[in-house]
């Protein structure tokens, strides 16, 4: 079973993609932010981390930076609200950007895309 | 002679000569004949102390003052004599001396052939008679003498009259020379006097032409310099007499000018030396009154001239006054040509105004004032003649505004252009020579100036042009002149003048005082044209700010609408993700499933507004391609087409034939079009036309594509005009007001341009402008991965 970690500080988002995800077929846990993002790459070893880039503390990208000083082939999707980052270079380490939507069948797709499931 | 009654006959006959009124030559003479005849006398003679020889014995007999005879009992004794007086030695003479008081006078000479005795008593006689011989001449003399006198009395009366009578110098002139013709009773006279800067002897009144003779010159101008009057009476063979006087005029400073006299009108036609003395005290006489009437003269030349440059300046200080009371260039250039035309200003028929376009190197035709025809110059003329006399700040003060722009002679003068190479041309080379001409020019038409001469050159104005100088001998010459107007240091244009209607020629002193004002004007004009720089650089910095302000505060409205779309768009998700959740688990037939449905359609479409909404707000990148504007107007038109239809409305299409591509991002392009088109169809409620009108255009030398969108609707209300573009100032009930602020951020970040032509109640054309030549700076980002 693949394992992905939620990295979100809206506590329903974590909730609504842990579940999606779970119905899925994954493996799914959960971080409020970017230290226990960081705390928990090495303990649950993740096979794909979705990363929120508004985030209290540590954001999104800075978070980005540190999972790849960890783990170089780790795939990430940032997920935000905000579609901007998008022109932000450093967003382009990530594998994937996805603007949040209520529909989760882009991000979905993206996850077996980048799991090699398709 | 033997007894007494003949001698008493004799005394009597003499008496009565001597008392007679017959000139005194012919008096002598028959006094002589009497005397001879008495006597029986062979010869008879009045011997003049002038006509007596020295060293002869007739001198001797003169000093002795006693009678001396030679007869028959005293023969003469053969005492030296005279070669001259070897006649008189007859065998009987006697000489009698005569004498007034004491001056010798001359002697009575009595000779006869043969030898005889002369009686005490006969020479007693002779005595006598000699007396009242002596007696004669010294009345004649006193007659001659009084005489004299007299006539220099009148002489000087007739000066004195002269003298008194005037003050101007050329009737004293005149009356001079009339008046010493008259008393020398010469055919000619001249005055003459010495310029004192140039120090060039003039002939100021001549009368007759002896002047022009240049040994009358020589002669005056040795008179002059010397100091010493002059008499010269030449005798040359064949010819007549030439006789001059001349006598110098003299102040206390030295000589200042000649008198002359020519040719006597009596015969011998020369002059003797009482007309000299009477010519000396004429000179003597007039000397001071020519001095004060030259003096006069030069003051009230002086005067005259002060007055002038009172004028003038007072001229140049209201026009100063004038110039200070604005710094519209109008005005200005109003005024300037103002002054110079009226009669309380400069007094020139017309003014022209060109000032330089340094750019382009060409002096441009400004402004004119000036009547367009002789009638309406007449018409001036008259007017101003009966209004009481302004001064020239009350008459720049009555200047209208459009009083100069309406003329013939403005429009035709606005529409000259001089190239200023053209070194032909016054104008160009008032310009580059930076100097005034004044410049006689054959008139050609009434019109005025001839835009253009034989030569090509422009306003007919060459000096060196061959038809100019041919004809500047006509009678009807038309002169004009032209100054530099001068800025600070440099010449900022010309102005040129004339006087076509009355015809006064221009004089070198008329274009003295109109540099002097031309060069007040100029810096007057330069400085309103600075003025006038400056507001456009402040109307386009006003223009610019207000683009900003509208820019920040799309920038903070977009700000504010992104925080508040994020923030929305988590719960959304979660509200959204949740419901999707429930509808999958909700059997399709319970009630919820629809609830729940609700909900996520719902959901979706908040998302779809907050993307609108990010859309505008978030820079988007452009993808930059050469497009076809007809292909993305006909792609639009076929996405509204169907809702046309249904109402009816009309659509009316324009193309050009060829358009030439844009630069620009066809999907945003694509949104433009469409959202206009949706706008229109919005206006109009129920039928309705649309045009769409396209064509190129080019403006300021670079192209472009106009296109025209045009509703018959109910228009924009003019309270609402200038906020269409403002994001979320909406006027329709539905919708977020962000359709009309999209279009303008697309079509400004295309470099174009989107303007309103609104009618209320009509419709409205939005016109939009997108450049044809390539974006020299657009976000020409490659799309996003």
């Amino acid at each position: 079973m693949k394992k992905i970690l939620v990295v979100d500080d809206e506590e329903s988002i974590r909730y609504l993609y842990k579940e999606e995800l779970e119905e899925e077929g994954f493996a799914v846990e959960v971080a409020k932010g970017g230290e226990e993002a960081l705390e928990k790459v090495p303990l649950f070893k993740p096979d794909l981390v979705t990363l929120d880039i508004k985030m209290p503390g540590m954001n999104g990208i800075e978070t980005l930076k540190r999972i790849r000083d960890l783990d170089r082939q780790i795939p990430i999707i940032m997920c935000s609200a905000y579609g901007e980052y998008k022109q932000d270079l450093t967003t382009w380490a990530s594998d994937a950007y996805i603007v949040k939507c209520a529909d989760l069948t882009e991000l979905k797709t993206t996850i077996r895309r980048l799991l090699g499931l398709v | 002679m033997s007894g007494h009654p003949e001698a008493f006959d004799l005394l009597k006959s003499i008496i009565h000569l001597s008392n007679s009124a017959i000139p005194i030559k012919a008096k002598l003479d028959q006094m002589l004949q009497t005397i001879s005849e008495a006597f029986g006398s062979d010869q008879c003679l009045f011997l003049r102390r002038e006509k007596i020889v020295e060293n002869g014995f007739l001198s001797r007999v003169a000093s002795q003052t006693e009678p001396f005879w030679a007869d028959k009992e005293s023969p003469f004794s053969g005492e030296e004599i005279h070669p001259e007086e070897k006649d008189l030695l007859r065998p009987t003479f006697a000489c009698i001396p005569l004498y007034d008081e004491t001056i010798f006078q001359g002697i009575l000479y009595i000779g006869f052939s043969e030898k005889q005795q002369l009686s005490s008593q006969e020479i007693d006689l002779l005595v006598l008679v000699a007396k009242e011989m002596g007696e004669a001449v010294r009345n004649a003399h006193l007659l001659q003498k009084m005489e004299q006198t007299s006539s220099e009395l009148a002489t000087l009366h007739e000066m004195g009259k002269v003298v008194t009578s005037t003050l101007k110098l050329e009737e004293l002139l005149e009356s001079i020379v009339r008046t010493g013709l008259k008393i020398l009773k010469a055919k000619g006279g001249v005055l003459r006097i010495l310029d004192r800067k140039t120090k060039e002897l003039k002939v100021k009144w001549s009368l007759g032409d002896y002047h022009e003779n240049p040994l009358d010159e020589k002669i005056a101008k040795r008179v002059v310099f010397t100091r010493t009057p002059f008499l010269l009476n030449h005798f040359s063979k064949g010819n007549p007499i030439l006789s001059i006087v001349c006598a110098p005029l003299l102040s206390k400073e030295g000589s200042f000018g000649t008198l002359g006299f020519y040719d006597k009108e009596t015969d011998p036609s020369k002059f003797d030396e009482r007309d000299f003395q009477l010519l000396l005290t004429m000179a003597n006489q007039m000397s001071c009154a020519i001095e004060n009437a030259v003096t006069h003269y030069e003051t009230s030349k002086m005067v005259d001239e002060h007055k002038k440059r009172v004028g003038q300046l007072s001229i140049l200080w209201e026009l100063n006054k004038a110039l200070l009371t604005t710094v519209n260039f109008e005005r200005i250039l109003q005024i300037t040509l103002t002054a110079i035309t009226v009669g309380a200003g400069l007094g020139f028929n017309r003014a022209m105004l060109f000032m330089l376009n340094e750019r382009n190197r060409s002096l441009n035709g400004t402004m004119a004032v000036g009547p367009d025809n002789a009638e309406e110059a007449g018409k001036i003329w008259n007017y101003l003649s009966q209004e009481k006399e302004e001064t020239l700040s009350d008459l720049i003060a009555q200047i209208l505004p459009s009083s100069t722009s309406n003329s013939i002679l403005n429009h035709k003068v606005k529409g000259i252009q001089v190239p200023l190479e053209q070194e032909q041309c016054i104008l160009s080379r008032t310009v580059l020579e930076g100097k005034s001409f004044n410049v006689l020019f054959p008139q050609v038409d009434q019109e005025g100036v001839r835009t253009r001469c034989e030569r090509g050159c422009l306003l007919s104005s060459a000096a060196s042009c061959p038809i100019g100088e041919h004809l500047s001998r006509d009678p009807t010459v038309y002169s004009f002149a032209t100054v530099p107007l001068r800025g600070k240091g440099k010449v900022i244009g010309v102005i040129l003048v004339d006087n076509l209607y009355n015809r006064n020629l221009i004089t070198d002193e008329d274009i003295q005082i109109l540099s002097m004002f031309s060069s007040q004007a100029g810096l007057a004009i330069e400085n309103a044209l600075l003025y006038r720089n400056l507001e456009e650089v402040h109307q386009t910095l006003k223009d610019t700010q207000t683009f900003l302000v509208h820019q920040e505060k799309m920038a903070a409205l977009g700000e504010l609408s992104a925080t508040v779309a994020h923030e929305i768009r988590n719960p959304l998700v979660s509200i959204g993700g949740f419901a999707r959740r429930l509808y999958r688990t909700i059997p399709d037939e319970a009630p919820e499933k629809r609830y729940t449905q609700t909900i996520m359609i719902e959901v979706s479409r908040m998302e779809e507004i907050l993307n609108n909404l990010l859309n505008y707000t978030r820079d988007e990148s452009l993808v930059l391609k050469e497009v076809d504007l007809q292909d993305i107007l006909e792609e639009s038109l076929s996405m509204v087409s169907e809702k046309f239809d249904e109402r009816e409305i009309e659509l009316v299409k324009e193309y050009a034939e060829e358009l030439p591509k844009v630069i620009g991002d066809h999907q945003q392009l694509k949104q433009v079009f469409f959202n206009l088109f949706i706008n229109a169809y919005q206006a109009m409620s129920g039928k309705g036309r649309l045009s769409l009108r396209v064509h190129p255009v080019s403006r300021n030398g670079a192209s472009f594509i106009r296109v025209e969108v045009e509703d018959t609707g109910s228009g924009i209300d003019p309270e609402n005009l200038y906020n269409i573009f403002n994001p979320f100032y909406s006027t329709k009930e539905s919708g977020l007001g962000l359709g009309l602020p999209l279009i303008y951020k697309i079509i400004t970040s295309h470099r174009g341009q989107i303007e309103v032509d609104n009618h209320p109640g009509e419709g409205v054309t939005f016109i939009i402008t997108l450049p044809v030549a390539p974006l020299r700076e657009g976000k020409m980002r490659e799309v996003d991965q």
